[in-house]
């Protein structure tokens, strides 16, 4: 029925509309509405208990919304017609027996879509799982190693769409370093990548968009430099040429209206005026000034203070698990 | 269709890729000929019983293998958390579910047939003269067939129930208890004891134990219909519960 309405356009798109879920009185998502475009990496943030795994596993058809719906291309996830070729999925819970070979796993999902058995082989070199390791049993795999196994599996289908919870938990640097370049390059070729992580700094290597979710709400839905301009507060370091001028400045600073800190490292993190105004203020004053860098704040500054200044994300936190 | 038949490949890949669920099915059908080689080397065969009875004894607890075999099938996959990914590769988990049926009962149906044929050809050659016979045909089609719908009570059972050792135990529970409770009842044991799968299986063997006071006066083919009756149910139930429940 949806087959003839589809539009090259929606291709690839996950549209999140309105789409709740409720455990007893609880909504661990609330009218949760956003859209995942094809074409960039976008991440998906929150703290634990927010609501992030619960709205994957509603975008993939596992758990079905008390109301609201998910669309993958314009349909919901069980009428897509071979599903694995259009969407790739890695949940937390891996989703594989510990019983079973890498191999074996894999060649289940090709033979459950009509995949050409010969893409097992392909996506387990792609991962990095050699030939001898995909035969054993995974029950013996590293964290690590289960996560490539994982990514594989999501790889199989050579999808259009790849949402995944958590992909680097587990890995290790050069893991980690090669996920941010494998989902780079998936989002370059114009794939949907949607990926959630608590690591931030690692999101901010990585993604391109941001979606924010707190308490299974909206919170934010925007290029991820917007995001950090828009919620961090720039400030400023400066550092005084002459270690006997550093009182004065912060008084000279402090005078003019803004707020100063001293910084971990030595000097003061000024708030509330900008480079150009404290340069001016140091020349009327003459202060030599040996520093002077406007500093953007991390993701991670700007997602603590975001979490912080709400209380309500951390009081909450025991309940719904993610 | 072909998207049945991919389900169905899935399945079978899944099974023959696990110990469990492949070392559980083989002693299943292995066990009832070096039972029937104990029964005719101890001699403690009933008078009045047959052959094709005596050659089945071991049946009773293959049979409750058979039903295991259908719990590890699902079970296995709820105490792994595989589910997620079959539900992501498949669907529409009425398919996942039929496929487990066709490749449960199929397999069992084929593995019994011949083991239980192969027992009580052992125990004809072993078995002293004397006993009455038993017409093997068309019972051993039966036979095999209680085996495949055991198999797929247990896979109801487990996908109702999913926790594995609890499914395990209740489907054993199931199978044991009727007749061990059964005479607890008085007269009404041949009603408690009637209705379950080992009920039919002694029935179609046509052994001596199987009888109207113990497991009732219904025919062994009607009992083997009651039986595959609620299976049928029980497995509409666990469809329905698996559409409707979160993975």
């Amino acid at each position: 029925m949806a087959g003839a309405r589809i539009r090259p356009s929606v291709v690839g798109v996950i549209d999140v509309h309105e789409l709740t879920k409720r455990y007893g009185g609880k909504r661990a998502v609330d009218g949760l509405s956003f859209t995942v475009r094809p074409g960039r990496v976008t991440g998906f943030l929150g703290p634990n208990g927010a609501g992030k795994s619960t709205t994957m596993r509603m975008i993939l058809g596992l758990d079905s919304p008390t109301s609201g719906r998910a669309l993958i291309g314009g349909r919901p996830y069980g009428e897509l017609r071979a599903p694995l070729r259009t969407v790739g999925s890695l949940l937390d819970a891996k989703g594989v027996h510990g019983g079973r070979s890498a191999h074996a796993h894999l060649a289940g999902l090709a033979a459950a879509t009509g995949i050409a058995r010969g893409r097992v082989d392909a996506v387990l070199e792609t991962v990095g799982l050699d030939p001898a390791t995909a035969r054993k049993r995974a029950g013996g795999f590293s964290l690590g190693m289960g996560q490539r196994l994982g990514i594989a599996a999501a790889l199989l289908g050579d999808p259009e769409v790849l949402i995944l919870d958590e992909p680097v938990n587990g890995l290790d640097t050069e893991g980690i370093r090669w996920i941010r370049d494998l989902m780079r390059s998936l989002a370059a070729q114009g794939r949907t990548v949607f990926l959630s992580s608590h690591l931030m700094s690692e999101m901010e290597l990585t993604a391109d968009h941001l979606v924010v979710i707190g308490r299974g709400r909206l919170l934010a839905d925007m290029p991820m430099r917007e995001f950090i301009e828009r919620h961090s507060t720039s400030r400023t370091l400066v550092r005084a040429a002459e270690e006997r001028d550093a009182p004065r400045t912060r008084a000279v600073l402090e005078s003019a209206g803004a707020r100063v800190e001293p910084d971990a490292r030595g000097g003061w993190l000024v708030e509330g005026l900008d480079a150009a105004a404290i340069g001016g203020l140091a020349l009327a004053h003459g202060v030599a000034l040996r520093e002077l860098t406007p500093r953007l704040a991390s993701l991670e500054d700007v997602y603590t203070a975001m979490a912080a200044s709400s209380a309500e994300y951390t009081s909450e936190r025991a309940g719904v698990a993610s | 269709m072909r998207e049945f038949g991919r389900a169905v490949a899935f399945e079978w890949i899944k099974f023959r890729s696990l110990r469990s669920t492949v070392w559980t099915t083989l002693v299943t059908a292995v066990l009832p000929v070096p039972g029937a080689v104990f029964v005719a080397a101890t001699e403690s065969l009933q008078p009045d019983d047959t052959v094709l009875g005596g050659s089945l004894t071991i049946a009773v607890p293959a049979l409750m293998l058979a039903a295991v075999v259908g719990v590890l099938v699902v079970s296995g996959e709820y105490g792994s958390g595989t589910t997620v990914t079959t539900f992501a590769a498949v669907p529409r988990r009425g398919t996942v579910l039929a496929a487990k049926a066709v490749l449960v009962a199929g397999l069992l149906y084929a593995l019994a047939l011949p083991s239980t044929a192969a027992a009580y050809l052992v125990g004809d050659a072993l078995l002293d003269d004397g006993y009455a016979q038993g017409d093997p045909m068309p019972a051993l089609l039966g036979v095999a067939a209680a085996f495949s719908v055991a198999g797929l009570l247990g896979l109801a059972v487990g996908t109702l129930i999913r926790h594995p050792a609890g499914a395990v135990t209740a489907v054993v529970a199931g199978l044991l208890l009727p007749s061990m409770l059964g005479p607890l009842f008085g007269d009404a044991e041949r009603w408690v004891a009637g209705i379950s799968p080992t009920a039919a299986l002694e029935k179609l063997t046509q052994t001596s134990d199987a009888t109207a006071e113990a497991v009732g006066s219904l025919g062994a083919w009607p009992s083997l219909l009651l039986v595959t009756g609620y299976t049928s149910l029980t497995l509409l139930a666990a469809g329905a519960a698996l559409r409707t429940r979160d993975a």
